[in-house]
Order: C-alpha cells, then sequence, then structure tokens
C-alpha cells in the first residue's frame, strides 16, 4: 500500500514541478517568441507590402477590436501622414483550413496595393499557388469600396485553376477587410494618431 | 568516482557509444533533419542540451523514484526539458526552429535520450551521467553535422549555406531527399564498421 502512495506522490510532484517550470518559460518568453513570428511569418508579407524592411514596419501596428475579434493594423508614413495600411484578415473556407491573408489599402487613393498570403496550408502544386505574384498581383490597384470577386461571379480576380475554394476564400478575406474598412475607418485613424501621440 | 572513470565516460560518447553509428539509436532525425550542415547541428545541439541535463536530473533523483514508475518520471522530466528547449529556440533561433518542425519536440522519445537514462543514469551518479549525456550529446552533434555536411555538399554544392564549388557544378539532388539519407548513413555505417575491424576492435554494435 505504501508504495503505491509513494508512486503517486512522487509522480504527482514530479508532475507538479515540471508544469510549474514550464509555465515560468513560457511566461518569461512568450512576448519574444511573439515578436519573432511577427517577424519570420508577417515580416516578408510586409516587406513585399510596403516596400520596406519588416523591422522598420513591424512596431507600427495598432490592433482594433471589433466584437470578440482583434484586428492587427500595420501602417507606414509617407512623410508625416499615415498613407498606407495592411490589415490582416482570416480567408475563412480554405481546402486546408482558414488562411492568414494581409491586405494593403492605400488610403489616400482608396486602392488596395496588394494581397498577401502570411499563413496557409493549403495542397502544395495546386492551392499553395496563392503564393504566385501572378495571383497575388490581381489586387493591385482594386478599389477598396466595392467587393472583389472571382471573373466566374462577375469581378475581376482570376481564380487559380483547380484550386477554386481556396481563390474563394482569398476573396472572401479581401471583402472582410473591405466591410472592416468601411465601418471603422475613423476607428483606425484615431488609432494611429493616438500611438503616434504616445511614442 | 576515480578520474579514470570520468575520462572514460567523457569520451565513450565520441567513438564507443557514438550515437546514431554505434548505438544505432535516434536514426529518425538522423535521417529526416540532416539536408543541411546547419540542422544536423542545430538538431545535434537541442539533442545535446536535452540529454545532459535530463541525465543530471534523473540520476539525482534516481534513489526517489519509484521502479514501477520510473519510465513515466523520465518522460515527463524529458517532456519538460525539450519543451523548454523548444521555447527557447522559438525565441532565439526562428528560423532554425520551424526548418527543424515537428523534429524538435519529437525528441521526447528519442531512443538516445530515453536510453542513457534508463542505461546509464539510473545507475551512476549526477556528474558522471551529466558527463555521460555531454559526451554522447557531442558524439551525436558531430555525427549529425558530418551527415548533413556531406549532404549539402554534395547535394547542394553548399556548406552552412556557403557555396563550395564553382557555377559548373551539377548536385546530386537526391541526396538531399529520403533516399540520400539512407545511402549516406549505410556508407559512413559501413565504413565505421570496417575501420572497426581494422582496427581488431570487438565487433559489438549497440
Amino acid at each position: 500500500m505504501s508504495e503505491i502512495v509513494r508512486m503517486v506522490v512522487v509522480l504527482s510532484l514530479i508532475a507538479a514541478i515540471c508544469s510549474a517550470v514550464l509555465t515560468f518559460a513560457h511566461q518569461g518568453l512568450g512576448p519574444r517568441i511573439d515578436q519573432q513570428t511577427d517577424l519570420y511569418v508577417r515580416g516578408p508579407a510586409l516587406e513585399r507590402l510596403f516596400g520596406k524592411p519588416a523591422t522598420e514596419v513591424l512596431h507600427n501596428k495598432v490592433v482594433i477590436a471589433v466584437g470578440d475579434q482583434a484586428i492587427p493594423v500595420f501602417f507606414a508614413r509617407e512623410g508625416d501622414r499615415v498613407s498606407t495600411i495592411a490589415v490582416e484578415a482570416t480567408g475563412k473556407g480554405g481546402f486546408g483550413g482558414d488562411l492568414k491573408l494581409m491586405v494593403g489599402v492605400d488610403l489616400d487613393a482608396g486602392q488596395q496595393t496588394g494581397m498577401e498570403v502570411v499563413s496557409h496550408s493549403e495542397t502544395p502544386g495546386l492551392g499553395a499557388r496563392i503564393d504566385e505574384i501572378s495571383f497575388r498581383r490581381q489586387w493591385q490597384g482594386l478599389p477598396t469600396d466595392t467587393p472583389v470577386a472571382l471573373t466566374k461571379d462577375g469581378g475581376k480576380i482570376d481564380a487559380i485553376s483547380g484550386a477554386t475554394t481556396t481563390s474563394l476564400a482569398a476573396v472572401g478575406g479581401t471583402n472582410e477587410v473591405i466591410r472592416f474598412l468601411r465601418d471603422h475607418k475613423e476607428e483606425i485613424v484615431q488609432a494611429i494618431a493616438k500611438r503616434e501621440a504616445g511614442s | 568516482m576515480s578520474k579514470g572513470k570520468l575520462g572514460a565516460t567523457l569520451t565513450a560518447g565520441l567513438w564507443k557509444r557514438l550515437p546514431p553509428f554505434r548505438l544505432v539509436l535516434g536514426l529518425c532525425p538522423s535521417l529526416a533533419v540532416t539536408t543541411s550542415a546547419e540542422n544536423g547541428l542545430g538538431m545535434g545541439i537541442a539533442l545535446a542540451l536535452v540529454v545532459t541535463m535530463s541525465n543530471g536530473i534523473i540520476s539525482a533523483l534516481r534513489k526517489l523514484i519509484p521502479a514501477k514508475v520510473r519510465i513515466a518520471s523520465y518522460i515527463v522530466i524529458i517532456a519538460t526539458l525539450v519543451s523548454i528547449v523548444e521555447t527557447l529556440m522559438k525565441a532565439y533561433f526562428f528560423p532554425l526552429s520551424e526548418q527543424l518542425g515537428i523534429y524538435i519536440p519529437l525528441i521526447v522519445v528519442n531512443c538516445i535520450v530515453l536510453g542513457r537514462a534508463e542505461g546509464f543514469a539510473a545507475k551512476n551518479p549526477p556528474l558522471l551521467s551529466m558527463a555521460d549525456g555531454l559526451s554522447v550529446g557531442i558524439g551525436y552533434t558531430l555525427s549529425l553535422t558530418l551527415i548533413g555536411s556531406i549532404r549539402e555538399i554534395l547535394g547542394v554544392g553548399s556548406w552552412f549555406g556557403l557555396p563550395v564549388f564553382g557555377a559548373a557544378f551539377e548536385p546530386l539532388a537526391f541526396l538531399v531527399l529520403a533516399p540520400g539519407a539512407f545511402i549516406t548513413i549505410g556508407i559512413l555505417l559501413g565504413i565505421q564498421n570496417l575501420f572497426s575491424r581494422w582496427r581488431g576492435e570487438k565487433f559489438v554494435q549497440g
């Protein structure tokens, strides 16, 4: 009997100490991991959208709360005005799960500057071709006041052949950004102004 | 504990117990991640850290842990150490940790770590066990870097990302694919066996 008790006590103690150590490690290093993830996962997309090194853009970040969602918005300054922003969105219903997108918007011109895929788990050779420039560049210059759509639905975006689901998810994600901009543009501008004044 | 035993333990991992060739344990990551010298080195260092610390901790607790739950206790301790190493890698070597992917968490079930815990740390004092872990870890790091170097130099034509041959070199691309891993490890294992036969060593694998 006492052996059983000893087994339980020792194993529980080991497990408890290990959990405590792990919690400590995660709390200590969590912010740094977030920072690194930003740099290496969002970084390349931001670099292409803004044409600047990611380290310059990454700290220009405001988070807008919409309902229970928090939407990260990155911005870049042209002189002392904020002209271009990049809004992160989720393209729901990709073939291998949701896509994580970043849509660049030129606020002055009311145009999209591009769509970038931050992360996806689509089929290599089919949906994964969403990364290709020939698909992504179709977003450049599209207006921000009308929803985007695939050509088969009367829009301007040519779907990737064999990957309509993925293309639809990208379009859906973009439309989410367009809706978000229409409803929350003032909020974004205020948040950025506040962030600028604070820094 | 005599000085001689510590020295012998420290050098054992470099030849007598050299993983993965002599122990023939931990082959899965050796095959999977050694597409480049950098990956091999990173994986090796991660494993060396885990096996040294786990040997030390398990050896210090060896009289406390009841025999019937020892494997469970070892796994909990090893898993914690692996998680810490993984967190550290994500925080400081993010691109490398992306490259190694699932193979870092899989160190938990790496036979070398559990093998050294059960076969050595459970019977020896902490300092000696840590020496054993360190030497096996260094041996593993050297082996993986060697396998990775061969595959990268011949398969891509570079070493640690730096080009080795001129532009005229046509890389043997199959070496960085899965079959190349088996062939490289097989050839190295063969050479090493021939060498120990030539030295007249008593032939023990594992």
